[in-house]
This record gives C-alpha cells, structure tokens and sequence, in this order.
C-alpha cells in the first residue's frame, strides 16, 4: 500500500537503539506494532518515531485505529509479540487529552487539574504544592477566574481547555491527544489550534512533543511539522509528510500557497486510498 | 409568585380541594362510615395513640432501610471487585426478590418473634434489591476514558474506588434510596399484619376486624405521610449530594 517509512527502511539495515537523526532527536519510537481485538486487526506493523520539540499529527479515516496508537504510547495496550515502543527519557512524562474532557462532574475545575497530580501509590506531589500547579496550568489556559467552577457550569471549550491544562499540570515532556478539538464548533476549534501553539511553543513548560490524532486534514496541516496518514483498518503507516510552513504559526497562514499544496497533497492520498 | 412557593402551593390547593369533594360528596350521598368515612369524621378519631403506632413503623422502616442500604451497598463493592462472587451470588439475590415477602413474612415472625426484630428484617428483605441492583450498575458506570485517565497517572485500585467508583455511582444510589423509602414502609406493615401489637399495620388490622373503617383511614393516611416523609427526605439529600446533574422533578 503506501511508500514505506523511510527511517523504517535505515533500522531495517541494522539500525537499532534511540539516537538523533538528522539533527533531531528521538522522543518516543514505535516498532513493528501489530494488535488485534479478537480476530479484528487494528494496526498492522506500525512504525514511527515521533522527534522531540515536534508537532506531529495523525491523520486518518474514522475508526482506522489512531487511538489505538495513543493508547499503545500510554501503555494502557500493549503490542503484540514482534512490536515495542521505546521511550527515549527513563521515566517519560507523557500527558494525555481526550476527544472528550473527561472531567470529574463533582470536582471544580481547579480540583480536576489537581487530580492526576496527587495520584499513585508515591505521592510525587505535596497538597500545597499540587494545587499551585493546578493554579499555574489554569492560568496557562486562561481559566483562572473559573477556579471555582464545576464543569456543568463551563461551556465545552472550556472544558477542554479544563482537560489541557490538566494534561499541563504534570509537566509532561510529550504530550497526547486524542482529536481534542473534534467536539467543538469551528470558531472554538481554530482559537483553541493556536492557543495549544502558543502554549506548545512557550519557553514555561516542559511539553516538548505534542502528538495530535485528527481526521481533519487542514487542523493537522495547520498545526504540525510532520503529519502522518494512515491507511484504512488494518492501520499501517500510509505515508509522511512534512508541513512545509514556517514557525511560529499565524492565523492567515490558510491562505499561503505552501498550505494548499501540503491540503492537496493529503487529499489526493486519501482519494488513492 | 416565586417558583418555590408555586412548588408548594398547588399541591396544597389541590390535597385541600380533593378533602372538600370528599367531604361534600360523603355528606351530599350520605355515605354509611363503614364505607367511606368523611375526612372530618377520620380527624375526629385521631389521637395521641396513632402517634404512637406511627413512630413504631417509622422506626421500624428506618432501621431496616439504613441496614438494607449499606448491607446493599457493601455487597455491591464485592459484587464489582469479584467476577466470581457476583456470577455465584447475583441468581441467589434475584430468586429472594422474586420471593413475595408476603409470603416470607410469617416465617420472619416465627423465627423471631412479633417483636421489632421481625419487622425491620422484612423492611430490609424489600429494600435490598434496589440498592443491590442500583449500585452494582453504578459503580461500573464509570466513563472508559476516566478509567484510562486514572490508569495513564497511576492511581491505585484503592483510588479509582475513590475518587471515580464511588462518586460515578451516587446519582443511582440515589435513586435507589429513593425507591426503597417507600418499600421500606411497605415492609414494615407486612410484618405487623403478621404478628405485632402496636404500629400502623397493627392497627390497619384491628380496625378492620371491628369495621372501624375511620379509624382505618387514620392508620392508612399515616403510613402515607410516613412514606412521604422519607422521599422528601431522601429527595433533598439528592439535590444536595448530586448537584451536577439536574434531578427530575418530584
């Protein structure tokens, strides 16, 4: 089906182990993933690596498994015998956004941000300390007058907005999102893409590489470097593209020729698909 | 008018509009009091005494309620952490909730006498499915991507019963104390029909051996009030604990 993954074609002449290339450096590596649920095969033989400081999207056909992936990087699945992810920090700090908010209807917001922090047999984090973080990530998304709120009482954005800044307040290094904005209205959606720009390109925090699942082919184009597709179900890496725009990304972007042709581009690989 | 007066005031013009037709179409057709006693002629009989009875059944319905609930509810937390247990057990919870407790109760009153004991058993034997069925489906409510986020941060068995389990699982505890509130009066008053010398089924009962149909209506309306009682009780505490999500009207 699609041209092979280049640097899938490099390890398969002898290369193993994490380490730069190109000039950049690896965050999270996937090899050979197959998975199957009962007799249905979801991904076929995935590979990918995902660089750290990058904005990498997934981008494919609905129920194609590309939440499947995120689900492998987050080790709630695991691949079958033959595929592995590989980290390349130790102990990785990987944050997690999904399609829905997720948000606990009887936490306020700030208690919802603070939740994943004081999780887990070790307590990493002191109550103080927990809840000055969940104060800091509110106000990275702008939230902090809503402190108080319950999630009943915010509007869908800003309950996802709510979710990203949970997702912030661990200080992951990589961060994972499963079509977060798919659920909102187009105005919030194209605010939200550049906020998580800013917040993604910003010096404050740790987030170093953000993977994107999304069926929107301009959102991907917008947002990232690389963007992947993936073919239909059984999932395979279909092809690789790299977004041929300057950072930092602008609202007006849209408009340039580099944009419509990387938009083409997608298409037609979703036509031949 | 304000909402909440208007919550109040209608079903009171209506209960006191309802009592004045009862009262006129009783006095209008002449009605015998064995059979339909006026409401003048039922408060005429109300005294001290049906207090009394009043406060047995209540007390009884009570006890047996809270028992059956957290007994209910502690079986269901097995019944969740326990594939095996709920497969074996669950068949055994149903047959004694297709069992009639009408049936039961004389059995009740045999093995413990027609003492308070008797009646609060058979109070909890009705009020225990509810809670049982309810929270087993409650705390497996859980959204799949909650899970997923307590298991990405590593929350322990422990706090996912927590902080996810158990708060998930509160609007249907709810609504299952809200349907044994009532059951559990009905349990109560089965058990006195039984066996018993005091509470409102006692009296129900009695009265009806001596065709004292108004004092019957006294002990009937009672056992109502006593329901009633509870459901508010129970329905406030929802508005209270449940306040994320709109609860239905009463």
């Amino acid at each position: 089906m699609g041209t092979p993954l280049r640097i899938v074609e490099e390890r398969a002449s002898g290369g193993t182990g994490i380490r730069p290339e190109a000039g950049r450096e690896l965050a999270v590596s996937l090899r050979n993933c197959s998975l199957a649920f009962g007799d249905v095969q979801v991904l076929n033989n995935v590979s990918l690596d995902v660089y750290k400081n990058e904005f990498l999207s997934i981008l494919g056909p609905s129920g194609c498994g590309k939440s499947t992936l995120l689900r492998l990087m987050l080790d709630l699945l695991k691949p079958l015998p033959g595929g592995e992810i590989v980290y390349a920090d130790k102990e990785p700090s990987i944050g997690m956004v999904f399609q829905k908010p997720v948000l606990m209807p009887w936490l306020t917001a700030l208690q919802n941000i603070v939740l994943p922090l004081t999780l887990g047999a070790k307590k990493k984090l002191g109550k103080k300390e927990a809840r000055e973080k969940g104060e800091e990530a509110l106000k990275l998304v702008g939230l902090q007058d809503f402190r108080n709120h319950f999630p009943h009482q915010l509007s869908g954005g800003m309950q996802q907005r709510i979710a990203i800044a949970r997702a912030l307040a661990a200080e992951p290094t990589v961060l994972l999102m499963d079509e977060p904005f798919g659920a909102l209205d187009e105005f919030t959606r194209e605010r939200l893409n550049f906020e998580l720009l800013r917040l993604w390109e910003s010096p404050d925090n740790s987030l170093s590489s953000v993977v994107m699942v999304t069926h929107s082919i301009q959102e991907s184009v917008i947002m990232s470097d690389r963007v992947i597709m993936m073919s239909p179900r059984p999932a395979a890496v279909d092809e690789v593209l790299e977004v041929p725009l300057p950072r930092p990304r602008e609202v007006g972007m849209e408009e340039l020729p580099a944009f419509h042709q990387t938009v083409k581009a997608l298409r037609k690989r979703v036509k031949d698909q | 008018m304000n909402e909440k007066v208007k919550t109040v005031l209608y079903p009171v013009v209506f209960a006191l509009g309802f009592i004045a037709l009862w009262e006129l179409a009783v006095r209008l057709f002449e009605l015998p009091v064995y059979l339909l006693p006026a409401p003048s002629a039922i408060v005429g009989v109300i005294d001290g005494t049906l207090g009394g009875h009043m406060m047995v059944t209540l007390t009884e319905a009570l006890v047996g309620f809270v028992l059956a609930n957290i007994l209910g509810f502690a079986t269901a937390v097995i019944f969740v952490h326990s594939k095996p247990i709920e497969k074996g057990a669950f068949p055994l919870a149903i047959a004694l909730k297709t069992t009639p407790l009408v049936a039961l109760a004389p059995l009740l009153v045999v093995w413990m006498g027609t003492g308070y004991t008797s009646k609060v058993v058979a109070s909890m034997l009705i009020c225990f499915f509810p809670i049982l069925v309810n929270s087993v489906k409650g705390l497996k409510a859980i959204e799949h991507e909650a899970w997923e986020l307590f298991s990405t941060y590593k929350g322990t068995r422990w706090e996912i019963f927590w902080k996810l389990r158990l708060p998930t699982s509160l609007p249907y505890v709810l609504s299952a104390l809200k349907i044994s509130s009532s059951l559990a009066i009905v349990g109560a008053i089965v058990g006195e029909f039984v066996g018993a010398n005091k509470g409102l089924g006692y009296v129900v009962l009695v009265s009806s051996y001596h065709m004292d149909t108004p004092n019957m209506f006294s002990a009937i309306i009672a056992s109502a009030v006593c329901g009633l009682l509870l459901f508010w009780t129970i329905s406030m505490i929802e508005k209270k604990v449940i306040f994320w999500q709109r609860v239905d009207e009463v």
